[in-house]
């Protein structure tokens, strides 16, 4: 049974006057990383919205079709076993703080105040996420106070602290710099290496490419094409749908394109390395 | 003298925090510079001084041949366009057009020349078929060129760019490319902050390095990306294609081209 | 000594407060009222805030009481004012209603000042928490309180990008009116705009769970706490008879 699974969903906002995304099926099982790629504005947070329930709890209007976490509805849960089941980071960092919290520690432990943890063991858990994060040196600072990408990764552990089965990140690394970057994508494999389900909304093609099992291209509310990252992300046809490809794969395609040869392409610099071996020429 | 000068700089916070230790350095105007550096390194810091949002608390900025001590940030800001790294801090019309008209009715430019300007930077910015929509119709990352279409329209000598690449797709990316070309070739400077390497080794020759608050190295993009200690001490990595290169024993390869060129024109496979 | 009052539980706080304020309204006189000032002095310099309680005072209460004052003693006319010149005339039945709100002000206010200098808005709504009060009533006190700082600091950063696109935002008084209109549109605008991904971002930390809400944060209730409150108490129950006796 797959943790996540969309049959012909499509839904569009009251206002709106198209659908924000059509016919979208796909499927993914338990411990894997899903990217949701496409241009901006083709229906990525959409989805992301429709999997925590926020469509149509939140946001109104009929979406069709069918969302099911864990092979049951996701209208059937109540907002308890949502907020147990996603994790979900939003886009910006500046309105994720909860505003009623002076220090990282206790923004970090929201979450398990309002699910009634009992301090001690809240305690613990909050210190597992300041660890995860290296978020000692700004643990006691103001949440009001950090610049985009600390709040981000703050972020990140409010709501990891909650140990949910499936995690949501929308663009988690937009607002940071390539080192923290490396940081939360380690953090993606760790959650992987634990058996939780993520689906990752992220521009960052490369790292993406190196990190995913499953990639989702959408295209205007569509699913263009969709897979096995290997597959889908050194297929040349990605670009015509307005999605990139990571600089190592681009280059190897266009090269055997230009020399009419036929050479495996790889996805990353490691994937590379692995076929082409240590010295590659 | 060139036409903005930093001379050891630096920026103390009134409260006492140091954000800027002592930077000096010069652009010509037609410059692309690319800024980097990671998050905290001062980097924003050192372009606000630049247009006069902040007064260094000791050294000198130079726009033009005046202090920007002497001038009031507004007039700094003309010669200097500043565009912020959050697009919702600046919007506040209620359509595209009037968004990056504003500045020049502000200016009380003859009306008939704004119409031709405000078309003029949207068109550049992308936004050309967008003019009459409301600005926060556009998604948050499509947002930015309209900043950046309101900072062009008011014809700065110099236009800084905070982290444009954040959050862009592909589109986006190659669109802001367009605009840094199309501004350098029209003899302005365009300073950008950019956390995407691959964007700054394809679309700029000069680079400024910047770690813990002061410039680390201001020289030619290709000779950072070649010095592992810089790289290391700012933290920063190359793209990943270089990254491969080296690992291949390639070290002067930067871009696709350069390593198009270096690796034999025969099948990789055969070569084992 | 300064950790004292900051350790004490913000109901007993409170409950000083309250009877501060009864007291001072239902006692006849002035002399009482006006004392209370400096004994609430006295409390601020112990909890370390002698000279932000003083100021703050000064700047707010003193000058709304020195202008009542002035205008109840010279300018209000009574049966028994004496002209002195122009419109300014003195008056004992003036001076002595004045006297009489004047100090109720000075006490209530010397009262409710003192509390929120000594109590952070962090104590005050765990205490409601622990209270039962409902999440939502709580969560709306502490981010109301929460906004100003953040409101302050956005209109900071909206301004200066004002001014980088060549908006003059300094200068002349008239200068800095034209320059704050720009800056209402992205501020209001910001403010909606988050308040909406702010509400989808408490949702999913469990905001709405239908638990009782714990805190990291903790705040101990000591014997002394429970003293103060009785004392508080009794001492209420004594001026209710003393002036229902009287």
């Amino acid at each position: 049974m797959s943790v996540i699974s969309l049959e012909h969903v499509g839904y569009r906002y009251p206002l709106g006057r198209e659908d924000a995304v059509h016919d979208v099926s796909f499927q993914v099982e338990q411990g894997q990383v899903c990217a949701l790629l496409g241009a901006n504005g083709s229906g990525k947070t959409t989805i992301c919205n429709l999997i925590r329930g926020f469509i149509p709890r939140f946001y109104r209007g009929e979406p069709t079709g069918q969302v099911q976490l864990a092979g049951r509805p996701v209208e059937q849960y109540d907002d308890a076993e949502l907020t147990e089941t996603v994790g979900y980071s939003f886009q910006n960092p500046f309105t994720q703080m909860s505003g009623v919290k002076d220090n990282v520690r206790e923004e970090i432990a929201y979450a398990l105040e309002n699910l009634g943890v009992e301090r001690e063991a809240m305690a613990a858990r909050v210190d597992a996420m300041i660890d995860l994060l290296h978020l000692d040196d700004i643990a006691d600072a103001n949440p009001l106070e950090l610049s985009g990408g600390q709040r981000q990764r703050v972020a990140i552990a409010a709501v990891l602290v909650t140990d949910p089965p499936i995690v949501v990140l929308d663009e988690p690394t937009s607002q940071l710099d390539p080192q923290s970057t490396e940081d939360v994508f380690n953090i993606i494999a760790l959650l992987k290496r634990q058996g939780k389900t993520v689906i990752l909304v992220e521009h960052k093609i490369d790292l993406v490419a190196r990190y995913s099992d499953l990639v989702i291209l959408m295209e205007g509310g569509r699913v263009a094409m969709s897979g096995p990252a290997r597959r889908v992300l050194t297929d040349p046809q990605v670009l015509d749908h307005g999605g990139q490809l990571p600089e190592v794969t681009r280059f190897f395609l266009e090269r055997n394109k230009k020399l009419g040869l036929n050479d495996p392409v790889p996805l990353s610099v490691e994937d590379a390395i692995k076929r082409y071996g240590r010295k590659g020429a | 003298m060139a036409y903005l000068e930093l001379d050891k700089v630096g920026y103390t916070y009134p409260n006492g925090y140091q954000a800027l230790r002592e930077v000096s350095l010069s652009c010509e105007l037609g410059e692309a510079v690319a800024i980097i550096g990671r998050n905290g390194a001062g980097k924003t810091t050192m372009v606000k001084l630049m247009n006069g949002l902040l007064k260094p608390t000791h050294g000198r900025v130079m726009v033009d041949g005046t202090s920007t001590d002497q001038e009031d940030a507004a007039h700094v800001a003309a010669k200097v366009g500043y565009v912020f790294q959050n697009p919702d801090d600046q919007i506040f019309q209620d359509s595209i057009r009037r968004e990056i008209a504003y500045g020049l009715v502000k200016k009380h430019v003859a009306r008939d020349r704004i119409g031709g300007r405000v078309a003029w930077a949207a068109e550049v910015c992308g936004l050309g078929d967008s003019l009459d929509s409301h600005p926060y119709d556009l998604p948050f990352s499509q947002r930015k060129f309209v900043t950046i279409a309101s900072a062009l329209v008011m014809d700065p000598q110099v236009l800084i760019l905070d982290e444009p690449t954040a959050g862009q797709d592909r589109a986006a990316t190659d669109l802001l490319a367009g605009i840094i070309q199309q501004v350098t070739a029209m003899g302005k400077t365009v300073i950008t902050i950019s956390h995407d390497m691959e964007f700054v080794t394809r679309h700029f020759q000069r680079g400024i390095v910047m770690a813990d608050r002061q410039i680390l190295m201001d020289g030619p993009i290709a000779r950072i990306f070649r010095d592992d200690d810089l790289l290391e001490q700012a933290h920063l990595a190359r793209p990943y294609l270089a990254q491969l290169a080296q690992a291949w024993g390639f070290h002067d390869v930067l871009t696709s081209e350069d390593f198009m060129a270096a690796l034999p024109q025969t099948s990789l496979l055969t070569n084992q | 000594m300064t950790g004292f009052i900051d350790r004490l539980y913000p109901s007993s706080k409170a409950a000083l407060v309250l009877l501060a304020i009864i007291v001072g309204i239902f006692t006849p006189g002035y002399i009482l009222q006006y004392a209370m000032f400096p004994v609430f002095l006295l409390l601020a310099i112990m909890a370390g805030n002698g000279m932000r309680f003083f100021k703050g005072f000064l700047s707010s209460v003193g000058t709304v009481v020195l202008v009542i004052f002035l205008v109840q003693v010279f300018i209000v006319r009574y049966p028994d004012s004496a002209h002195i010149w122009a419109f300014i005339a003195l008056s004992p039945t003036g001076l002595d209603k004045s006297l009489g709100i004047t100090s109720r002000i000075v006490s209530s206010a010397s009262a409710i000042m003192w509390y929120f200098q000594v109590t952070t808005p962090k104590d005050m709504v765990y205490a409601m928490e622990q209270a039962h009060l409902p999440k939502k009533v709580t969560f709306v006190i502490m981010s109301t309180i929460g906004m100003v700082p953040q409101v302050i600091n956005r209109s900071r950063t909206i301004m200066d990008a004002q001014k980088s696109r060549g908006i003059e935002t300094e200068g002349n008084a008239w200068a800095r009116v034209k320059s704050f209109v720009p800056m209402l549109g992205p501020l209001i605008f910001s403010l909606i705009q988050q308040t909406e991904e702010h509400a989808l971002a408490l949702q999913s930390r469990a905001f709405l769970a239908p638990v009782p809400k714990t805190s990291l944060y903790r705040l101990d209730k000591h014997t002394i706490d429970r003293v103060i409150q009785v004392i508080c108490l009794l001492l209420l129950i004594l001026f209710v008879v003393w002036r229902v006796w009287k």
